[in-house]
């Protein structure tokens, strides 16, 4: 199967996988800790939009939806920390807006569009060089921005309460996170399409979190296992002649159900058991 | 140290026009106790929150340790309501208490000197209220009692002169509670402490003064509980009902409320000196 490296096509693949992987573990662990994965699948979906947009007016797609999307997820952070009370409902009217004005831009734009399936269910055989280097570059400034922003954004993470009385900027921070969040998904929609966005951004994460022993930790792990779904899927899409993207995620799901099944790390001694032994040795 | 850790004078405050607060005024003495009752809904959650800065008062004066709320930073120790804290998320203790040191604004780069720093405040914070040898433990796989005073441990690792506590008691179990009003006066030694609650059994021994809020906060510079402080805690009408009715005891020691048939029971006088009694034999429901 190593011939497979061999074509250009594969390789582009492989490393579309590997950066989209990288901040799925990223940001996917930030969204899974400060639940907003309803927030992430409205983003996802209805950064369609922006693939309309760029299909009628003829602009390059990747940069046109990753502004599109950056713009309905700073939206809909502000709905939910101005609206909290309805605030899913209107992130559930916006997801379907958001898809809607995509397919009727796209039904507008004359010519021939075969190319729209390719955003609902991704099209990494197809990644151009150029779509790399800008994945590389949407990478490296999420990369930097969490880095920048790391004990805040791991402070709003654990107890926004907390983070706020210390004076953490946790509303900007709320809205730094749609961002990077909307960025992600754009990268993403390439790997695997905007409707399997969402298994890569939560699947890896929840693996991650009950076995990690702190943030990083889990974003790394989550990274990990992104990865080695996104190349046996590969892999397994191009030996069995699959749909590459729904093949990575069903790849995820089984390792998520193996990871169920798999043990939990044992608890520690309870401290009641733990308190007698030294007083035990001592006597 | 002249300074009261809390002045408020003529504070109200409104959400959506209804007034929450009003005529609030406090002042409240460096190393005081005080206990905040009062019903759900009172505004004891909102004064905290406009103590803590984190809202914008309608109108009058407020003064944290001499300064204006959210002014205080480090200098104010605080613990919100046993939180919303996702049982599995990943960090460990040591982790959590050093949250306690945020600050706001972006980190360029961290020291190797500060890092350690750092560690030694929050090991020193952890050995105070107990937990040190749990340092390095996953916070989930402690008790809610421990998980709670690791919270108190993250709460005054800045070395804060005033901590606000929020329900600290609220769903932890009755020997973890003990535990916690134990170490919450022995940090009273160092520091001024005002606790929330809507659980009158924590106010023991420890506590030396209550405030009652209900729209309007009235002071008691003494930790007996009167009928008239059931009363206002409770925000029932004093003539309607007898404050043991009110409550049906409830976790309340019986011994610390009067007789039924008490001719003090609703006419606003004390519960004597009794709560430190033994005796109280004949007096179970």
């Amino acid at each position: 199967m190593i011939e497979a490296l061999g074509y250009e096509f594969f390789r582009n693949a492989l490393y579309a996988g590997l950066l989209a992987s990288l901040i799925c573990g990223i940001i996917g662990s930030l969204v899974v800790v400060n639940r907003v994965v309803f927030l992430a699948g409205g983003v996802a979906h209805a950064s369609y939009g922006g693939v309309g947009l760029a299909f009628f007016f003829g602009l390059p797609v990747l940069p046109v939806t990753a502004g599109f999307s950056t713009l309905a997820a700073l939206g809909m952070a502000w709905v939910t920390l101005t609206s909290r009370e309805r605030a899913d409902t209107v992130i559930g009217v916006l997801w379907a807006a958001g898809m809607a004005l995509g397919i009727i831009l796209i039904d507008l734009t004359p010519g021939y569009n075969s190319d729209l399936m390719s955003y609902l269910f991704g099209s990494i055989l197809a990644v151009p060089d150029s779509d790399l280097w800008l994945m590389a570059g949407l990478s490296a400034a999420v990369l930097v921005l969490v880095a920048l922003f790391s004990r805040g954004l791991l402070a709003m993470s654990f107890d926004a309460e907390f983070a706020r009385s210390r004076g953490v900027p946790v509303r900007f921070l709320h809205f730094l996170l749609m961002g990077l969040t909307a960025l992600c998904v754009v990268m993403v929609i390439r790997v695997v399409g905007l409707i399997l966005v969402m298994a890569l951004l939560t699947i890896p994460p929840f693996m991650a979190e009950r076995r990690a022993r702190s943030l990083p930790g889990m974003m790394l792990l989550a990274g990990c296992l992104s990865a080695v779904f996104c190349i046996a899927g590969l892999y397994l899409s191009y030996a069995l002649d699959l749909t590459c993207g729904a093949t990575i995620i069903a790849v995820a799901c089984v390792g998520f159900v193996v990871s169920l099944a798999v043990p939990q790390r044992h608890r520690p001694v309870a401290p009641t058991q733990q308190g007698l032994l030294p007083n035990g040795s001592g006597a | 140290m002249n300074t009261p850790a809390i002045e408020i004078s003529n504070l109200w405050f409104a959400y959506d026009g209804v007034r929450v607060l009003e005529q609030v005024n406090l002042r409240l003495p460096a190393g005081d106790f005080l206990a905040v009752l009062g019903p759900n809904g009172g505004g004891k959650s909102t004064l905290l929150r406009l103590l803590l800065g984190l809202v914008k008062p309608g109108g009058g004066g407020i003064r944290v340790l001499g300064l204006p709320p959210g002014q205080a930073g480090g200098s104010i120790g605080f613990l919100p309501q046993f939180t919303a804290v996702s049982a599995s998320f990943p960090i460990t203790v040591l982790g959590a208490v050093l949250l306690g040191l945020v600050r706001p604004g972006v980190t360029w780069f961290q020291g190797g000197a500060e890092r350690k720093r750092e560690r030694e405040a929050a090991l020193t914070a952890l050995s105070r209220v107990g937990l040190a040898e749990h340092a390095g433990r996953r916070l989930s796989d402690l008790s809610g009692g421990q998980r709670q005073r690791v919270f108190i441990a993250r709460a005054i690792v800045s070395g804060p002169k005033l901590l606000l506590l929020d329900e600290p008691t609220a769903s932890v179990d009755g020997k973890s509670r003990q535990e916690l009003m134990a170490l919450l006066a022995e940090l009273n030694h160092d520091m001024t402490i005002v606790m929330v609650s809507h659980d009158m059994s924590t106010v023991d021994g420890c506590v030396k003064s209550i405030a009652c809020v209900n729209r309007t906060l009235h002071h008691h510079m003494d930790s007996r509980l009167t009928p008239l402080i059931f009363a206002q805690a409770t925000g029932a009408d004093l003539i309607a009902g007898c404050p043991v009715e009110l409550l049906a005891h409830g976790a309340v020691p019986h011994r610390v409320v009067l007789d039924h048939d008490s001719p003090d029971c609703c006419g606003g006088g004390h519960a004597h000196g009794e709560k430190t009694g033994s005796g109280d034999g004949g007096r179970t429901s």
